[in-house]
């Protein structure tokens, strides 16, 4: 692993360049700047991790992460044309009718250097920050979903691919598979796969059934299996491929584990299938891959041997933080579209945006844009942080509430137009199927509230441990002290954890909101420590609880976003950003509602929680495997 | 068509014996009645051993009653009927038969009482136009209470405690009563008579309990042996991933010397589960093939032999641990020194004996070894381990009708002795 080294290459935005804020603010800032200075390795950035402990790092959210004024044209500059063939020269109704990219738009693209956005400038003309990543993706979000013109997401998702996949050697690799390997990927010469999936395994590395072999010489490995759903399969050149190898682990005993390898289609023995016919994105190429004895060197071990379910942990954790802001982008194109035909339609003399539901729709699109756009580029920010911060957790939650909250816009627009919204003649149904897939891939969101939750109750327990087990055993000076902060909790109801105030990073007109979020996370602190005191490590099993333990973070971190972007917006005084005031308070209240219930479901015996009837109902079911109840009409006599 | 109406003189002819003098209603009989009446038992025969009423249709010496006539079993007309016709055409004309005879439809209690005991006789027992019919034979509004004191008393109690007998009967024949039943009660006895009373609580309870069993048999049972079998094994395993293979279709061929060899069937069921659990058998302990083991159907017993193992003895059991590199997105496995809390602790504390894995099922229309060995045969083309684990056959000597009575008779012949633990390497 070359992490280090990774470092030094990766280019980043300084932290030098942010302006401090509001008065009280340089002061949290040249303390980021002071611990960094100590810090070469990983910085301690756990600050959704930290929220389990109750406890608000407000230093890695506030003040919101910016960029130069340079990087910014250089992005603005990149854009542009993108931004332009997008809109004149892809065809994206034909390619959802054809499922199939003509080669001409992938030739435009290759030019464009979309290609290699995520690699480093060494190895490739473009070499973007995450943010800008995000920024780009933003538009091929924004421009994947333009009405008439617009390429079917998979095209962007075709682009992101080839990143996805350059990310196990970028992560992984060493010097030499870079050098050789990632040029010709930037440039668009070659396209790359990634091989995860198989028949009988997505998200459990024991049952992958590809087998890597020694050859007897020691210098190549056969890789023999089937690899299913690979998006780009059938046009690929180059795949990162995991695969199970015989390892002699340090007891000296034979175990089967997982390697990843870079096989190049030239090697011989691949074969990709017919392409997969999809609800959505069906542009993209999806298709089996078969490996044959591929003879694979072994300089094209990723990693080391063995170490293939790292890498694939890894790249699968950083791989998915650009989605929030293609989805925003897609809401905003999708809110341009409807607004137009809601104003412009009219029934019983009124245009149909003066009527309540539709508007609410509308606010809810906004309201859904903001807060993803916000937790996006949040993200990103920490991921350009120097060292290589894991915010693998952070992205996650990125995903898994741009793709919620995109599906439901998406759907409500449709809404807003009816039977237009249904026919096949206009976009819009293609945006409900396209943005469908965004809830299953890259880790379905039901695993990745799972990640959420197991990883911040992990970080937790580990510090919560001892005071749990002092407390279970009858030690009544904790006992007492417990007692005492029920007490105090109960008396005032006043939570301040630093963000407003003297000291405050928030601007005041967010005060409000901001207690919101900090009595939220205080409640939420003292709930996982209950989870953690009733469950102990067999939380692991009660996957209901966890959802809610997700999702109540996943509106925490929403929460935190949104205020620290707002109170940018306000303080450097951006346009209408009274509007992103609203917003954002708006977003808290409702959050705020909706935390304190999830919160209340997870107390013990609470009449609110109905999980137990919930698992009833869905054994009954599956024990039957049918819907078991008779028909209304059905009669015994 | 010429037995039915055989049957039919017969039972007339055992009516008729009760109303002495009667004459016959129909006169086209033929000849075979012309020869059937020397079994006609005389009135005076039929009076003295007519017994006054009688509740209960289960008491026990229902033979003397006048309405079966005979004595004797081998020329009771009306047994024989049932056995050479018991249709319900036949029964039905039965009914008619005395119904059109007589307007006042004397000894109308006694003819249901019968008729009643030899519903099953006659395959109508789970019919209900038949009890309907049956209760039509009651002339209407005679019994029905016309002033508060008829209605205070029980008015007509022989007829009303006859009619809650056929009620009975059909309760315990699991069988409901219809607006029909009840538009008859109403006629012949009102409406708050004591068989409708019974009536109103047989359709409270009935409907309530219509589902109460979760695994229902059905009241016909396939015939063929191999589709029981297939429903057997089905129920036994109750495995939606079970599939169920037939190992060998019963089939009779002549061999070479002349003899018929019948080949008995043989179906198997087997789960994935199972299979798995058979792949992680150490072969060097053996499995065992046992049975017979009974299995009720209603009224049908059936037989299964099972293939199974010891429990795992303590040393040989690998504690099961999550290979940390197993899940790519999320813990499988928290890190923690935290057990679940004792408040908690949702689970009983059971005393659990266990016993080894079941591997497979199967049932045979023949309990021997050699049969039982193509059934092992088959397994093992899905299980190879079997090819490599010694089984062994102990097969208890326990009830050896088979399946049903229709089948092909399964003589114990020498080879087929049951064979204790012996020991049989594939």
């Amino acid at each position: 692993m070359s992490l280090n080294r990774l470092v030094t290459l990766s280019r980043r935005v300084t932290w030098g360049s942010l302006i401090p804020l509001f008065g009280p603010n340089g002061k949290v800032v040249s303390n980021v700047q002071f611990r960094r200075l100590f810090r070469t390795q990983t910085p301690s950035l756990a600050f959704a991790k930290d929220l389990f402990l109750g406890k608000v790092n407000k230093a890695e959210v506030f003040p919101y992460p910016e960029i130069s004024r340079e990087e910014l044209e250089e992005i603005n500059q990149f854009v542009a044309p993108v931004e332009k063939f997008f809109s004149e020269d892809v065809d994206s109704q034909r390619i959802d009718r054809e499922a199939t990219i003509p080669p001409e738009t992938l030739e435009g693209i290759k030019q464009l250097g979309l290609f290699g956005i995520q690699v480093p400038e060494e190895y490739g003309e473009n070499a973007f920050s995450m943010k800008k990543v995000q920024h780009t993706d933003e538009q091929f979000g924004c421009m994947e979903y333009t009405t008439h013109c617009s390429p079917s997401s998979s095209v962007a998702l075709h682009t992101r691919q080839t990143p996805g996949c350059c990310f196990g050697i970028l992560i992984a690799g060493n010097e030499q598979q870079k050098a050789k390997y990632l040029p010709k990927l930037a440039s668009g010469e070659h396209v790359a796969a990634f091989c995860l999936t198989e028949p009988g395994s997505g998200s459990d590395a024991a049952s992958i059934q590809t087998r890597a072999t020694l050859t007897e010489d020691g210098k190549h490995y056969l890789i023999s299996g089937s690899k299913i759903w690979i998006s780009n399969g059938g046009l690929a050149d180059i795949f990162t491929v995991f695969a199970r190898t015989a390892v002699v682990d340090k007891d000296g005993q034979k175990k089967d584990k997982i390697t990843a390898f870079i096989v190049e289609r030239a090697f011989g023995g691949v074969t990709s299938g017919k392409p997969e016919d999809k609800l959505g994105i069906r542009g993209s190429n999806t298709c089996e891959v078969l490996f044959e004895n591929t003879k694979v060197p072994v300089e094209n071990v990723i990693g080391e041997v063995g170490g293939g379910f790292k890498a694939a942990m890894n790249i699968l954790n950083s791989g998915r933080f650009s989605m929030g802001s293609a989805t925003a982008g897609m809401i905003k194109k999708l809110i341009e579209l409807t607004a137009e035909y809601a104003a412009t339609r009219k029934q019983f003399n009124r245009s149909i945006s003066e009527f309540g539901m539709i508007q609410e729709k509308f606010a809810l699109m906004a309201m859904n844009a903001f807060v993803m756009e916000s937790m996006a580029y949040l993200t990103a920010g920490m991921m350009d942080k120097p060292g290589i911060p894991d915010c693998s957790v952070e992205a996650a939650m990125v995903k898994v509430f741009s793709s919620e909250g995109g599906w439901i816009c998406v759907s409500e627009a449709l809404q807003v137009l009816g039977g237009v919204g249904y026919m096949k003649s206009y976009p819009f149904e293609r945006y409900l199927r396209d943005c469908r897939i965004l809830l299953i891939f890259e880790g379905t969101n039901e695993i990745l509230r799972m990640y959420i939750a197991l990883t911040g109750m992990q970080h937790a327990g580990k510090i919560l441990t001892g005071k749990i087990k002092e407390m279970k055993k009858g030690n009544i000076g904790v006992a007492l002290q417990m007692f005492g902060k029920k007490l105090r909790d109960s008396i005032s109801t006043k939570v301040d954890l630093g963000l407003t105030g003297k000291d405050g990073v928030v601007h005041p007109s967010l005060t409000e909101s901001t207690k919101k979020l900090e009595e939220n996370v205080h409640f939420f602190g003292n709930t996982v420590e209950g989870l953690l005191y009733r469950y102990g490590k067999t939380i692991v099993d009660e996957q209901m609880a966890l959802k809610k333990v997700a999702d109540v973070l996943i509106n925490l971190y929403a929460m935190t976003a949104v205020l620290s972007r707002a109170s940018r917006s306000i303080s450097i005084g951006l346009r209408n950003h009274d509007h992103e005031v609203l917003l954002a308070n708006t977003f808290c209240s409702d959050a705020y509602y909706k935390n304190n219930f999830l919160m209340t479901q997870l107390q013990k015996n609470a009449p609110e929680n109905n999980d137990d009837s919930i698992k009833k109902i869905a054994k009954d079911v599956l024990a039957k495997r049918a819907y078991i109840c008779s028909h209304p009409l059905d009669r015994t006599f | 068509m010429n037995s039915t109406r055989r049957c039919f003189v017969r039972f007339m002819m055992s009516t008729k014996a009760l109303v002495p003098g009667a004459s016959w209603p129909c006169s086209n009989l033929g000849p075979a009645a012309q020869i059937l009446r020397t079994f006609r038992v005389s009135g005076t025969v039929a009076k003295k051993k007519s017994r006054p009423v009688r509740t209960g249709y289960d008491e026990k010496p229902e033979r003397e009653r006048s309405l079966v006539a005979d004595d004797d079993d081998d020329d009771d007309p009306f047994e024989r009927a049932a056995r050479e016709a018991g249709t319900k055409a036949a029964f039905d004309g039965l009914l008619d038969v005395f119904v059109r005879r007589d307007v006042r439809r004397r000894g109308h209690v006694e003819f249901i009482y019968a008729a009643l005991r030899k519903m099953p006789d006659f395959g109508v027992e789970h019919d209900i136009a038949v009890y309907n019919k049956l209760l039509d034979v009651f002339p209407k509004e005679v019994f029905v209470p016309r002033n508060f004191i008829q209605r205070m008393f029980n008015h007509y109690p022989r007829q009303q405690e006859c009619a809650i007998q056929v009620l009975e009967q059909m309760e315990n024949y699991g069988l409901m009563p219809n607006v029909e039943t009840k538009v008859l009660l109403v006629q012949i006895f009102g409406e708050k008579s004591h068989p409708m009373r019974k009536y109103q609580r047989m359709m409270y309870w009935f409907p309530k309990f219509k589902h109460a069993n979760p695994y229902p048999v059905p009241l016909q049972l396939p015939r063929d042996p191999v589709d029981l079998a297939r429903f057997s094994l089905n129920r036994i395993a109750h495995d939606l991933d079970a599939r169920v293979a037939v190992y060998q279709f019963p089939s009779t061929e002549v061999s070479e010397t002349g003899e018929k060899v019948s080949r008995p069937h043989v179906v198997g069921i087997q789960s994935p589960e199972q299979r798995r659990l058979l792949a992680e058998h150490n072969p060097s302990r053996p499995v065992f093939v046992e049975g017979p083991f009974p299995l009720w159907l209603r009224k049908t017993c059936v037989h299964y032999y099972v293939l199974r193992a010891d429990p795992l003895p303590p040393e040989e059991k690998v504690e099961e641990s999550i290979d940390p590199e197993r899940s790519f997105f999320y813990p499988l496995e928290l890190d923690l020194d935290l057990d679940r809390d004792f408040g908690d602790l949702d689970s009983f504390d059971v005393d659990e004996v266990e016993e080894g894995p079941v591997f497979a099922m199967c049932m045979a229309g023949q309990a021997d070894q050699a049969t039982l060995a193509k059934w092992i045969s088959g397994l093992q083309e899905t299980n190879p381990i079997l090819g490599r684990t010694p089984i062994l056959f102990r097969l208890e000597s326990g009830p050896r009708e088979l399946q049903q009575a229709t089948e092909s008779e399964p003589e114990p012949s020498a080879e087929e002795e049951p064979l204790h633990s012996q020991g049989m390497k594939q």
